[in-house]
């Protein structure tokens, strides 16, 4: 989400007291309260990451997102619908790039999910949602997955209301049994049912309180989350194909479809190259993807290791104030200046960084380039 | 957890206390120290029982010569049985922390309905069926005629507590009405009885008001408690309109025509009885020349609570002797019957004071005032002599003697108000007599004589000021508390004005304006779309309920409403409310939403609570002001001002306002719980409105919440519903407040939303609090 989203004029906008925010330090002076503000924003902090827990790495999501009427309102610029589709979008791409032995929707292919959020963006919000009708779909397909992997539904709730054609509490005792997740984000406010359902699958409630918030706990379902001891643990036969383009082999190569393209008429048809499942040897122009023909899941060997962070989380920096340290006052990631008045100090070797590089290197890099640097390499 | 209060050990029994709980102890040890009474306001929610209960143990244990008993008086069954419970967490804390089983005995009280094990009668379903059955199995004369014919029915279970209960005490422990009953089954001993003689060595009595302030039933259950005792009246905001309730007597075409019959019956009776019987009237006319000097006697030895409706004065006569004979007295009944009768066909509004009344009443047909004063006590005895079985069927005549023998006692705090017909249906004759008591510290006042303490405590008695004058007693200590929260979990806001800028009021003027109507429907539109679960909406009265609704229904506002939450509606039928009530609740728990329409000062403004989902935000339509062209609140307001200096308007906006704040108050039941709280009128905005809001409700009132419009509010709302739906974690409880700053004793705390203690000296200035974390 790089693009400011649309302001609608000041005058359509809600009512806010921007000011109420601001705080005049002694001398009356408001600098120190914005710059609190922006390292406070800065400082997001990533969640507290829990440690040797067995984590479902293995994950089937159905994401369940209402299109009410709530979904028109404005609070969310420009509307609710349009601002989530967009956050669907980031969260889709994020969530194959963290998962990408998982499924959103018992489908694999990313770019087909951001067609689709694209196409929804006209929809048009009407009527009252019923969390019984979209639960239990969803819940006819997860169903039939297989025990090791999590079965999880995410709900993007907008309305306050939910209007069911039965007991939804009965239909949270199934869901229990079947072990589904359900996790909500509230768009408006706390709904009990939503907590009751929440705390008796195991899932997370959050309601946003604005729009980076709304982003941060998406983001926050991208992490998998602590299986269940209970669920079952099982070897899985993955393929592994090799990317290879026919023209460097054979003269004679002729394009050929994927087997991927076969069920949609988008996209280039056509194509030299491509990973061959090692089973049939259809061809693939994307992994991971599950194989048509026979069924293998094919991946390659950077996805699985890109899963391995949530096993293996790096340890949170510890933050200290500024003055404390001793030294030079440079980060060593990015060589800056440390300016802010916290630092961030990595546990194991002491390297001392910036709040940007802190977060970058937590949300992003997975592990401490300091400590690597001075890993000796065996080679 | 011990706590040391001014030298005084309390055991009590959370690990965790807060500083208004420890404020709330002192300032009740100090109240019992002086040995007088108190005014103590802390909100619902913040553990009041428990802070009373465990400090005026640890009192009773510390000084038991001092105070003997506790009094509990509650307002209902739920909320005794809830005390109860709360008092056996203590006493188990007690036994655990001293490791000895203390001797407390503590039990509840309530009506034979409640507490019948009898397997007939207990199956009525009416309190009055049940009392009547229990009598005409269970009264003297019955259980002595049973001696000569043994065929008639009884009570195994009156009869065996009869035959042993007595002799041996409850042993110690702590009953509630459940408890009392397996005790009675295990025993076979009729409950009822058992635990109306126990209240007499129990430790700890709870009970309903009634027992203490209608004179009828306190006569016959409280008036040997000791006089070393404390009372506490809890949820006491409404003490006053009890107190005259208990005073006042109705009297309609019905009633009269009911007391003709039951003068019949009694007329036939005594025929009969003089026939068989004679000698039985003659011993009870001996008796009564002799006069109530036995209740003369225990009156002086300080042995009973003195009864308002038989004052001092009564004991010290003879019955005269115009009624001493029981065919005297039935005539003297009648001819009063027909008098009130003749009274009744009016065809204008008459008020008139008691005095009036008396001679108005001698100059018809003759009745002096002093026979008239000795009726009741007249009729009591001859309804023992003519052993009647069903007491129940003589309700209508036992009002009637009621009302002469206040009407001829009392000269002030009483009115007479006669109407023909209702104001709202002025073409139907209804004749109805308003005997009104105007003063509530008439029912109220043996009460403060008698006990050396009575605490009057509530969630919502601001401005506290005004309890002691109405009531007319001096309070040693009058303390407010407010909640110390870890989050600002309720949010009031004052909407004055529509998105149109129109001014939204529920005064007279504007009832019918169409654009306030609107505006109003327009704001409960609006928070039903944002606010989730349920809405409490409260209205000023049913009237006006029923006309805004239809309003909206025309305008098609409830149609829109609908889409978002279910809309039940209170009514004046109990059945229907509890019918609507139900539903409420089940729409609020399966997430479809709910919206509860209902009245400030019907039921669910009083005894219903609304945790959680149940009532995320109330709406107040209005001010709750009284209906004021009711003759008899004119009348009162005429006393108030003459006896106790206090204008019209005062009362009128005090009781407004406590109303107000009760029907907001059924929104936060605890610290956990959040709510909304919407004033939509403009008046609260002012002053003299907002200042007679309990102070923890005022102090989350800021300027910015004023004077909002429809908009504005939504917008606060909407971010105070999202602030509050964020996981609740935080670590720090806000400071002590300012009441506490003066004391000097160490309490260990621990805070709520972690687990380790922190040591907390409540003489620190607020800072440091926090701060002090060990």
């Amino acid at each position: 989400m790089d693009e400011e989203p649309e302001r609608a004029k000041r005058w359509e906008g809600g009512y806010e007291r921007t000011w109420e925010v601001l705080k005049e330090d002694e001398s009356g002076s408001l600098k120190a309260t914005v710059e609190e503000i922006l390292f406070q924003s800065k400082r997001k902090r990533v969640i507290e990451s829990h440690e040797q827990v067995r984590l479902g790495m293995m994950r089937h999501l159905y994401v369940v997102i209402d299109c009410s009427r709530s979904m028109e309102d404005q609070d969310l610029k420009p509307n609710r619908l349009t601002s989530t589709l967009k956050l669907m979008e980031a969260f889709v791409d994020e969530y194959f790039d963290q998962n990408p032995i998982s499924q959103v929707c018992l489908h694999r292919n990313p770019k087909k999910h951001i067609a689709a959020l694209k196409k929804a963006v006209d929809t048009v919000c009407v009527g009252e949602p019923s969390l019984y009708n979209s639960l239990n779909q969803a819940l006819q397909s997860l169903k039939h997955m297989p025990g090791h992997t999590s079965r999880e539904i995410l709900i993007i709730l907008s309305s306050l209301t939910t209007c069911d054609p039965a007991n939804i509490y009965e239909l949270i005792k199934t869901l229990k049994s079947l072990k589904v997740r359900v996790s909500v984000i509230g768009l408006s406010a706390e709904v009990r049912v939503c907590t009751v359902l929440t705390r008796e699958t195991g899932g997370l409630y959050h309601v946003i309180l604005d729009e980076s918030h709304f982003k941060e706990l998406l983001m926050m379902h991208v992490k998998p989350p602590p299986a269940s001891s209970s669920s079952e643990c099982s070897l899985i036969r993955m393929g592994f194909p090799q990317h290879t383009v026919a023209a460097l082999t054979d003269q004679d190569a002729k394009p050929s479809f994927s087997m991927s393209h076969l069920d949609s008429s988008s996209g280039p048809g056509l194509s030299l190259g491509g990973y061959f499942c090692p089973q049939c040897h259809a061809k693939y122009t994307e992994l991971p993807v599950e194989c048509k023909v026979c069924g293998l899941t094919l991946v390659s060997a950077p996805h699985l290791a890109r899963s391995f962070h949530h096993l293996f989380p790096l340890q949170a920096f510890v933050e200290s104030p500024l003055e404390e340290l001793q030294g030079d006052r440079y980060c060593q990631a990015c060589q800056g200046e440390l300016k802010d008045k916290s630092i961030f100090t990595c546990t194991s070797c002491h390297s001392v960084f910036c709040v940007e590089c802190d977060v970058f290197i937590h949300d992003t890099l997975h592990c401490c380039p300091c400590c690597i640097h001075s890993q000796v390499t065996p080679l | 957890m011990k706590l040391n209060i001014e030298g005084l050990l309390v055991y009590f029994p959370y690990d965790y206390i807060y500083p208004e709980q420890y404020s709330y102890m002192l300032e009740l040890k100090r109240t019992l120290d002086a040995k007088g009474h108190g005014v103590l306001e802390m909100p619902s929610g913040t553990g009041k029982t428990i802070s009373l209960l465990s400090l005026i143990i640890a009192y009773q244990r510390a000084f038991p010569l001092e105070v003997t008993k506790l009094i509990y008086c509650s307002r209902t069954v739920p909320e005794i049985e809830k005390v109860i419970e709360e008092l056996r967490k203590l006493m188990e804390f007690y036994s655990k922390e001293t490791g000895e089983s203390n001797n407390f005995l503590a039990l509840a009280l309530s009506s034979r309905k409640n507490l019948c094990i009898h397997p007939e009668v207990s199956s009525l379903r009416f309190g009055k069926e049940v009392d009547g059955k229990c009598h005409s199995l269970t009264a003297s004369y019955i259980r002595a005629q049973r001696h000569s014919n043994p065929n008639l029915p009884v009570c195994r279970f009156y009869e065996e507590f009869d035959a042993v209960g007595r002799q041996v005490p409850l042993p110690p422990g702590v009953y509630n009405l459940d408890d009392l009953k397996d005790f009675g089954r295990r025993k076979g001993w009729c409950p009822y009885y058992l635990a109306r003689y126990s209240i007499l060595h129990a430790n700890i009595v709870v009970y309903s008001y009634h027992y203490l302030l209608d004179p009828k039933i306190a006569d016959l259950v409280s008036k040997e408690l000791a006089k070393k005792s404390v009372v506490v009246f809890d949820e006491a905001h409404n003490i006053d309109n009890v107190c005259i309730d208990s005073m006042s007597v109705n009297i309609t075409r019905r009633t009269l025509d009911r007391c003709q019959n039951n003068v019949d019956t009694l007329q036939n009776t005594i025929h009969k009885i003089k026939e068989t019987d004679a000698a039985k009237l003659r011993e009870e006319y001996r008796r009564l020349v002799e006069g109530l000097k036995e209740a003369n006697v225990a009156r002086e030895t300080d042995i009973y609570l003195a009864n308002p409706v038989l004052p001092d004065e009564i004991l010290q006569e003879a019955v005269p002797g115009t009624i001493r004979t029981a065919e005297h007295f039935v005539g003297f009944l009648r001819r009063f019957l027909e008098y009130l009768k003749s009274r009744l066909r009016v065809q204008h509004v008459v008020q008139e004071s008691a005095p009036q009344f008396l001679k108005d009443i001698f100059d018809k047909v003759c009745i002096d005032r002093k026979p008239l004063r000795f009726c009741a006590e007249r009729l009591q005895s001859l309804l023992r002599t003519l052993e009647i079985a069903d007491i129940a069927d003589f309700s209508a005549v036992t009002l009637i003697s009621n009302f002469a023998t206040l009407v001829s006692t009392y000269s002030q705090g009483f009115t007479i108000i006669i109407e023909p017909f209702e104001d709202r249906t002025p073409t139907i004759a209804n004749p109805v007599l308003h005997f009104s008591c105007m003063d509530p510290s008439i029912a109220i006042k043996p009460v403060f004589q008698r006990f050396q303490s009575v605490i009057i405590t509530s969630g919502t008695l601001s401005p506290l000021d005004i309890y002691p004058r109405i009531l007319d007693f001096r309070p040693v200590t009058m303390a407010s508390f407010t909640m110390t929260l870890a989050r600002t979990c309720l949010c009031p806001l004052i909407v004055g004005r529509g998105n149109d800028q129109v001014a939204l009021s529920s005064k007279f003027e504007t009832r019918e304006d169409f654009a306030v109507i609107r505006n109003y429907g327009n704001l409960l539109l609006e928070m039903s779309a944002i606010v989730p679960d349920g809405i409490v909406a409260f209205f000023t009265s049913y009237v006006y309920m029923e006309n805004i609704v239809a309003s909206w229904y025309e305008q098609g506002i409830l149609e829109n409403i609908q889409r978002n939450k279910l809309i039940f509606i209170e009514t004046q039928d109990a059945a229907e409310t509890s019918m609507a009530l139900e539903k409420y609740q089940e729409a609020c728990e399966n997430g479809r939403g709910a919206i509860l329409l209902s009245v400030a000062r019907g039921k669910v403004s009083e005894g219903i609570d609304f945790v959680h989902h149940f009532g995320r935000a109330v709406i107040m339509f209005g001010v709750p002001y009284v209906y004021t062209q009711s003759r008899i609140l004119k009348a009162r307001l005429e006393y108030l001002r003459d006896q106790f200096q206090i204008r019209e308007n005062d009362f009128l906006t005090f009781d407004a306002m406590r109303h107000a704040a009760q029907c907001v108050g059924r929104a936060i039941r605890g610290k956990t719980d959040y709510g909304l709280m919407i004033f939509a009128d403009k008046r609260y905005a002012r002053a003299d409105k907002r200042g007679k809001l309990p102070r923890w409700i005022q102090e989350h009132i800021n300027d910015g919440s004023l004077n909002l419009t429809v908009d504005e509010a939504v917008q606060l709302a909407k971010h105070f519903l999202r602030q509050m739906a964020q996981p609740f974690r935080q670590v720090r409880s806000t400071p002590a407040t300012k009441g506490t700053e003066q004391v000097s004793t160490f309490v260990v705390w621990k805070g709520r939303w972690r687990h380790g203690y922190r040591c907390l000296n409540l003489a620190f200035q607020s800072q440091q609090l926090n701060n002090f974390v060990a």
